[in-house]
């Protein structure tokens, strides 16, 4: 999970102002999440159930 | 963990619990999920029990008596298990023993002792029957103790369905830990042949049984399984296939003999028997014989079919099953072409054209079967396989262990319903979308992707959108054609169909300055349980990065 996929494109150049304060600005929340149940099998499974009965989080779980 | 210890805990096997046939498998010392053999050397075994001479007889044995003693043989009885007899149909049983309504309770009569009367014998005694022969034979092909089971029902089997088998399974000393979904397992084959490989994708399962066909659409997400849609077909399989040839034959006696030998329950039986024999030959050459002596009326019959011929008597069924894929993939309210990959399992899906029509329906899609794949697994194995692996990864569970792990309260998630991901310049210049976490992801999920610095360098801009993909439909006019063959239907107008992803939402813009022609940009977004989703963007090298939360 930790590794990152590499991708052949490139990010858009920003030119013009930039009206934000810092360096990040907010626009608009993520569109309401549907609950689903996720089958309790498979290797990948069986680490969110990990993660999700410890409380832990992806990179505590990393270490 | 020394080798008394285990053999004292005893081994966990995966069990794939068939209406038709029945597998067992284990994980090897190397990792492998490997089928076993019972004692006849069949891995598919028939799930079938009879009774003669106060004997018990199982699989292959047991199935060859529904010639001569199919009153005291049970067969297709698991969709029985944990139904009420007002439930089930019965139709598939006509030939063997008939389920009987025992108080309520779906039962069987069968001589079981020679010379005793009839007993009930309830489904569920039968199922545990079923099991003990199954880890019987695979503690004997093991050496050690089997007590411990994961086992694969379809997806619409209900919690009383599951209740009861966990329950007949403990009648026959084996503890089941989990019973898992057909679909999930045989996904599961598949992953495991890849390494486990995190690819998100899309799957169709089809899996074309004896007397069923399920499909299910399952979204993988970071290598776990979301249900989408199922859709069932209860009078679709193997069995279908075997009654057109039976009926093909049965034409050609009638021809010589002026006899049907469908009408005779024994004949009928060795028909069916060898018209199955016929039908598997057909999935590996291109022509069957059939012989059997005395079929009717003393009549022997000999005969032959060419696999074209068995197609095309076929092709209302192989039209059914694409009907049955096509239906569950618009109840999953997505397009076919969201459809990235095709499992096909079940021992029908052995049937060289039954692939081909899935290849022909998805052309874009990796078909996994025999006929369409060269590295394909047995259709016939991904279940119990799935099972082995599942067994291989608990194995060390307690069931309190394992029952908490699948408690709703961590199985049920929040679930993105729309792509998350990047604004992209593509070589041309366009701007595209470059999904990092597809819709269907469980929440929390994060992803990384690395990306390219303009070609000039400078300041960029890292806008994160959300959206989804587009189906486009183009019309290609028919080409030019001659007045005489207007009515060709092949001079229709063909609409070509396309997907493209669409941003929908500026969810947020990050501004990441002075990137330098060549540098590497890594881009991370986590999308939370509550909703909200934390982002970076940083120079690959540097301590340059942006960070930044989009609120719920
Ligand atoms: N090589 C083959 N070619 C064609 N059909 C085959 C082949 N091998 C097995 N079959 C058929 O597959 C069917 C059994 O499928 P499977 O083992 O998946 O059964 P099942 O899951 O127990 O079935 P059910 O749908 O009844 O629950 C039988 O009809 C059998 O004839
Ligand atoms: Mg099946």
């Amino acid at each position: 999970m930790a590794s990152s996929i590499k991708i052949d494109s490139a990010l858009p150049v920003f030119s013009g102002e930039w009206s934000a304060e810092g360096n990040f600005v907010s626009h608009a929340a993520i569109s309401a999440p549907v609950n689903r149940k996720l089958e309790p099998l498979g290797p990948h499974f069986l680490a969110h159930a990990r993660r999700k009965r410890h409380q832990r989080t992806f990179s505590e779980d990393d270490r | 963990m020394s080798d008394t210890q285990e053999v004292e805990s005893g081994v966990v096997i995966g069990i794939a619990f068939g209406n038709t046939t029945s597998s067992i498998a284990y994980t090897s010392a190397d990792g492998k999920p490997e089928l076993i053999a019972n004692e006849e050397g069949d891995r598919q075994i028939p799930s079938v029990l009879s009774y003669l001479d106060s004997d018990e007889f199982h699989g292959g044995e047991a199935k060859a008596q529904l010639v001569r003693n199919h009153g005291n043989t049970v067969a297709y009885f698991r969709d029985f298990l944990g139904k009420k007899f007002s439930e089930i149909d019965p139709t598939n049983a006509h030939n063997s023993a008939h389920p009987i309504d025992a108080e309520g309770k779906v039962s069987f009569s069968v001589v079981e002792k020679a010379g005793k009367p009839a007993v009930n014998i309830t489904v569920e005694e039968i199922t545990a029957r079923h099991l003990r022969r199954l880890v019987s034979s695979a503690a004997d092909f093991l050496g050690k103790p089997v007590t411990k089971a994961i086992v694969t029902v379809p997806t619409d089997f209900t919690e009383a369905q599951r209740a009861a088998l966990t329950s007949a399974a403990l009648d026959a000393n084996i503890q089941i830990l989990q019973v898992i979904q057909e679909p999930v397992a045989e996904a599961l084959a598949y992953a495991a042949r890849d390494n486990f490989q995190t690819a998100d994708k899309v799957i169709l399962v089809a899996d074309i049984g004896g007397t069923r066909t399920d499909a299910t659409v399952v979204a993988v997400r970071g290598g776990m399984y979301t249900i989408l849609a199922t859709a069932h077909d209860y009078e679709l399989g193997g069995v279908r296939l075997d009654a057109t040839l039976v009926d093909h034959f049965a034409k050609e006696f009638i021809k010589k003999h002026k006899s049907d030998p469908r009408e005779n329950q024994r004949s009928l039986a060795k028909l069916k028997l060898e018209c199955e024999v016929v039908k598997r030959t057909l999935s590996i050459a291109t022509s069957a014989s059939i012989g059997i002596d005395s079929l009717c009326d003393g009549y022997d019959f000999h005969s032959t079919i060419n696999r074209f011929r068995y197609e095309t008597i076929g092709r209302p069924l192989f039209d059914q099953i694409i009907k049955l894929a096509e239906n569950v993939v618009s109840k999953a309210e997505i397009d076919l072409l969201d459809i990235d990959e095709v499992i096909l399992a079940g021992g029908s899906s052995h049937t060289p054209k039954i692939a081909q029509r899935f290849e022909s329906l998805f052309p874009n899609c990796t078909i996994h079967a025999p006929a369409t794949e060269t590295t394909a697994l047995n259709p016939s194995e991904l279940a119990a396989r799935g099972a082995a692996i599942q067994a291989s990864l608990v194995s060390e569970f307690d069931v309190e262990d394992i029952d908490q792990s699948t408690h709703p309260m961590v199985t049920v998630a929040p679930h993105l319903s729309k792509d998350i991901g990047v604004v992209i310049v593509a070589a041309d210049g366009t701007e595209t979308f470059q999904t990092l976490l597809p819709a269907q992801t469980a929440m929390p999920a994060r992803r990384a992707a690395e990306f390219n610095a303009p070609a000039e360098g400078g300041d960029v801009v890292i806008k994160f959108v959300e959206g989804g993909s587009v189906i486009k439909k183009e019309i290609i006019p028919p080409a030019p054609k001659d007045e005489d063959d207007s009515d060709d239907e092949e001079d229709e107008p063909e609409e070509v169909k396309s997907k493209e992803m669409k941003v929908e939402k500026l969810l947020a813009e990050a501004l990441l300055k002075g990137t330098e022609k060549g540098q590497k940009i890594e881009v991370t977004v986590q999308a939370l349980e509550a909703g909200e989703l934390n982002v970076t963007a940083r120079i690959v090298g540097t301590q340059n990065g942006v960070r930044g939360q989009v609120k719920a």
